[in-house]
């Protein structure tokens, strides 16, 4: 047992540094420039208000632009809530709990 | 080695990301408790959403709500945090149900420790039960 946590963290650190040599080849952090600020970004920011209306524009985007996204979410957690109402349900027909 | 350390402390959030992904998969694979399994698997999601948030930063900007007062200044990106807002109904589902499940078993079994579980359902498949 103990030695199997400590191969585990050993796995864990071996992997930790994979992914902090991956990270630090990432475009610089907060810069106006990155790749992720692109064509997309200038239309929400620049068309939001008068295409939909909202100040907001995060509200826009959920609730305008990816609606069907939004809707789906909603289905989802539906979904969750049906399932984990079932799950606790008790049996009927006396039989066994099992 | 020291153009390396710069690059990470430039990305300092995606380092705390990592650190924060780390923990949740320790918890993950080394305790025996479902209620901590699902902790970590809560824990490995806020490392996902700290990665994308600060991927749609900018410096020195203001939030996506375009007032009077801050018209001229350049605002965040805001679809990582549109995109967020999903992951979190989906965290928040697979949460509920997981815990049902747990309950489930915990009413079955009469504890939550996946050792102890999986060493009751062995014995009972030796002695032909079902």
């Amino acid at each position: 047992m103990k030695i199997k946590n400590i191969v585990m963290f050993l796995l864990i650190i071996l992997a930790s540094i994979g992914f902090v040599l991956a990270i630090a080849e990432l475009p610089p952090y907060g810069m106006p420039d990155n790749p992720i600020h692109n064509g997309v970004y200038d239309r929400y920011v620049g068309d939001a208000i008068s295409e939909t209306g909202s100040i907001n524009i995060v509200t826009s985007i959920v609730l305008d632009y990816r609606a069907y996204d939004t809707m789906f979410e909603t289905i989802v957690l539906f979904t969750a809530t049906i399932a984990s109402v079932i799950t606790l349900k008790k049996s009927k027909r006396g039989e066994k709990d099992r | 080695m020291n153009k390396l350390l710069n690059k990470i402390l430039i990305n300092y959030p995606y380092f705390f990301a990592v650190i924060l992904f780390a923990i949740g998969v320790a918890t993950i694979v080394t305790r025996s408790n479902m209620f901590k399994k699902l902790l970590g698997l809560n824990i490995m999601e806020s490392a996902v959403y700290l990665m994308f948030i600060a991927a749609g930063n900018i410096r020195g900007a203001t939030e996506p709500i375009i007032t009077d007062s801050n018209a001229g200044s350049t605002i965040i990106n805001p679809l990582p945090s549109a995109l967020m807002l999903t992951g979190i109904v989906v965290s928040v589902s697979v949460t509920a149900f997981a815990l049902a499940l747990i309950l489930r078993m915990y009413k079955h079994y009469g504890t939550t420790d996946a050792i102890l579980i999986a060493e009751m359902r062995d014995k009972n498949e030796k002695w032909g039960n079902k």
